[in-house]
């Protein structure tokens, strides 16, 4: 389904954080929210969630560390169960069987807590439990800068590869436009609370219209080689 | 110059470093990289003096490390700070533990090179940004002119085009002063693009030390190879035709 | 885990040997002539020289300090508790007694902590900082800051006294605890009410629930899965302490409310020096202490497996 919404805006004490917004997102896209830190990206990722679920999207978020994911004292399996019956579906095993077979977590033993598992697997089942709903949008908050660089680009190949013929919908907020633009079709540059720019990742990276883009451009390697 | 050799840290029967060995002359970089719980954190602590080695030994110019006082960069700027006092007190630390008069010449040509408005130094660390908490960091770890500077993952902390920033200032003021430079990373990106040599750190070993062109070109170990691959994965390292 | 367990064991042996010899110990130098003491209690007049001197051989306080402390523990261990030395009887069946007094009144003093503390630590953490939330907290801080003994008066004052509804001393109807079970009680509830109240508000803010409401959990689930455990951390760490705190306050209240029991137990004996008497209450409490700390530390690995999961 395609995503839809404009007139977002959330303000805390008086202070705008995001400034009316419109977000429209095809299925399947894979788009890159990029910008500056403080300047709104993830607090539009948690208002475009929670607009969209009261829409009646399928949504799912995954924050930045599985620290903000999964309680300790509670056993993975417990999550998975809270998940699935807060979608309001019966426990599914071969679903299950197919979501971590997908992001290679099969071999997790359900009955330990969070800290049993290492922080990837621990993040690819975050991003599993996403996955239950088959969500119309995915929204990744930062998914590589609590983890080793390996075990990032692992987690994000997996999901590449699972959602590839699918029709959820990819939102990655970054801060690093190297990342977004090494994985994302569409980007959208965020500056203090507004989407200044909107554009197919080319196209922006060819041609900045904006001095916060045009930054995020200047400085999106650290090296260029020659292959 | 830098020289740490065979040293070995057990910890409780647990080995955490083993027969480390490396160099590091002044004016130049390395950078350290490897996964979480490799044993980057420990090697600083040895160089530094503060954990000790089961073997092997730690020297600048053939004496213990120590004494030329070398001074550290942390991960999380605004925790590195106390927080009840200014800056300005906090970055004078290194000189009053030596009884040495603040240079204030010194000091504001620092505070030009690491983009440091002075009235900020007399603010408390909750009232500057993470991208200025990090430069006075900077700055205290270089007011005392030490001629080696541990760098622990200086810029994980901050976006990507502050990260560049930062990176550039270190470089500029490197040449600069000439201290040596050991940089904990994760990012292979910063490694290839400002260390001269890159170790790769795994489970308490160094699996590969060369230079860093030699290793984004060529790793030697199939982790090296995952390293530089997901480097390239996550655009930290980019290949244009 | 079995070297887990043996280690828990191990300290309670320690923990218990210690008390006993520190206990033992203390009696023994307090100023004054024990033989004197328990002469005195035993024949409750003034006694000869020589009367004292046998009692003193009697009791085995001729000998060294250690022959006594052997004297004593040896059979301890074997369960035998020994006989009171200005009575000779022994002291098992009256601890016994004495127990089946105080027992009941502690347990209902910790019901009715439970029962008064966790629906108001959960009123009072359903607005932080709201009227009802500040009230709570006022009372609840006042409440532990008022003595138990204090308390006690009180009650008494107002409800035996002034409105005569309920019978303040002695302990011939079951109706008699409900004043002593309420003093230790309301005690019991001021602090548990600002352990829980916090605990909870702590669990609140616990960096996971955003993400967890966000997957569409509903706040009520929320509430009993995540936000209950964590709150209940705190409140099993400090239950030891409230445990002591029952113990005392039940030794205090019986004394105030002229209650048979193990408070008026201990003070009868401590006066009369009666050395079997005195080790038996402190062995028993000690025992309890242990066991219950025991327990905690189990329940608490078991709430929260990170803690000991180091110590391996």
């Amino acid at each position: 389904m395609t995503i839809s919404i404009s007139g977002l805006s959330v303000s805390r004490s008086g202070r705008t954080l995001l400034h009316p917004t419109t977000v429209n997102i095809e299925p399947g896209e894979r788009v890159g929210l990029v910008g500056a830190s403080g300047s709104g990206k993830s607090t539009l990722g948690h208002a475009l969630v929670d607009a969209l679920r009261r829409q009646g999207h399928s949504v799912a978020h995954v924050p930045q560390s599985p620290d903000e994911a999964l309680d300790p004292l509670r056993s993975m399996g417990f999550h998975w169960a809270e998940a699935e019956s807060a979608l309001d579906l019966a426990p599914d095993v071969a679903r299950q069987k197919a979501l971590f077979e997908a992001l290679r977590i099969d071999g997790g033993d359900l009955r330990k807590r969070p800290w049993g598992w290492s922080r990837g697997m621990q993040q690819r089942f975050v991003i599993a439990m996403g996955l239950i709903g088959t969500p119309d949008l995915l929204v990744m908050d930062e998914p590589t800068s609590a983890l080793d660089p390996v075990v990032a680009a692992r987690s994000m190949d997996l999901l590449d590869r699972y959602l590839a013929d699918r029709q959820t919908a990819l939102l990655l907020i970054t801060h690093d436009l190297g990342l977004a633009a090494r994985r994302m079709s569409r980007l959208m540059v965020m500056h203090e609370g507004r989407i200044v720019e909107d554009a197919p990742t080319a196209a922006l990276l060819a041609a900045p219209g904006t001095a916060a883009a045009k930054a995020l451009c200047l400085h999106r390697n650290w090296l260029a080689l020659p292959c | 110059m830098l020289s740490v050799e065979n040293i070995a840290v057990r910890y409780r029967g647990v080995t955490v470093l083993q027969d480390i060995s490396l160099t590091l002359a002044a004016g130049r970089t390395l950078a350290v990289v490897g996964e979480s719980g490799a044993g980057k954190s420990t090697l600083i602590g040895t160089i530094l003096g503060l954990v000790r080695c089961s073997a092997g030994q730690v020297t600048w110019n053939k004496a213990p490390v120590r004494r030329c006082r070398p001074a550290l960069v942390m991960q999380e700027p605004r925790s590195a700070f106390n927080p009840r006092v200014s800056l300005r007190r906090s970055v004078t630390e290194p000189l009053i533990a030596e009884r040495r008069p603040v240079d204030e010449n010194q000091m504001a040509a620092l505070c030009r090179s690491l983009d440091i408005p002075t009235d900020l130094l007399e603010r408390r660390p909750s009232a500057v940004s993470i991208g200025q908490a990090q430069r006075i960091g900077i700055l205290r770890a270089l007011i005392a002119a030490p001629p080696l500077v541990l760098f622990d993952e200086p810029l994980s902390a901050l976006d990507a085009v502050t990260q560049k920033h930062t990176a550039r200032m270190i470089a500029d003021l490197q040449a600069k002063e000439g201290f040596a430079a050991l940089i904990v990373t994760h990012d292979l990106g910063y490694a290839a693009a400002y260390a001269d040599h890159i170790a790769v750190l795994r489970a308490g070993r160094i699996e590969e030390l060369t230079t860093a062109q030699a290793f984004i070109d060529a790793p030697q170990t199939a982790y090296g190879r995952e390293l530089r691959d997901a480097a390239f994965a996550l655009g930290a390292l980019e290949r244009v035709a | 885990m079995i070297q887990l367990f043996l280690s828990l064991v191990l300290r309670a042996v320690v923990v218990l040997t210690g008390t006993a010899l520190a206990t033992f110990s203390l009696l023994w130098h307090a100023p004054g002539d024990p033989a004197l003491a328990i002469a005195l209690a035993r024949f409750n007049a003034v006694v000869s020289t020589e009367v004292v001197d046998q009692i003193r051989v009697e009791a085995g306080l001729d000998a060294g300090f250690w022959t006594a402390f052997k004297a004593w523990i040896l059979p301890l261990l074997s369960g035998d508790f020994g006989s009171s030395s200005v009575t000779g009887r022994a002291v098992w069946p009256d601890l016994v007694t004495a127990m089946s007094y105080t027992a009941p009144l502690a347990l209902s003093g910790l019901l009715i902590g439970v029962a008064v503390s966790v629906p108001l630590a959960i009123l009072a953490a359903r607005r932080p900082g709201g009227w009802l939330d500040r009230s709570a907290v006022a009372v609840a801080s006042l409440g532990a800051a008022i003595p138990t003994y204090w308390l006690g008066l009180l009650l008494i004052l107002l409800f035996a006294v002034q409105l005569g509804w309920l019978p303040a001393m002695g302990a011939r109807t079951p109706v008699h605890i409900i004043l002593p079970a309420l003093t230790l009680g309301l005690g019991v509830a001021a602090s548990l009410t600002r352990i829980l109240r916090s605990g909870i508000l702590e669990a609140r803010g616990q960096p996971f629930l955003p993400a967890i409401r966000r997957r569409g959990v509903a706040s009520r689930a929320i509430e009993r899965a995540h936000v209950a455990p964590h709150a209940a951390i705190p409140v099993v760490t400090v239950f030891g302490l409230e445990l002591a705190f029952l113990l005392e306050g039940a030794v205090i209240i019986e004394v105030i409310f002229a209650r048979p029991g193990l408070g008026t137990f201990l003070v009868t004996a401590i006066e009369t020096r009666d050395f079997p008497k005195v080790q038996a209450v402190v062995i028993l409490a000690a025992l309890l202490f242990v066991t219950v700390n025991l327990v905690i530390d189990l329940i608490y690995r078991a709430l929260d497996p990170r803690i000991g999961s180091h110590d391996a």
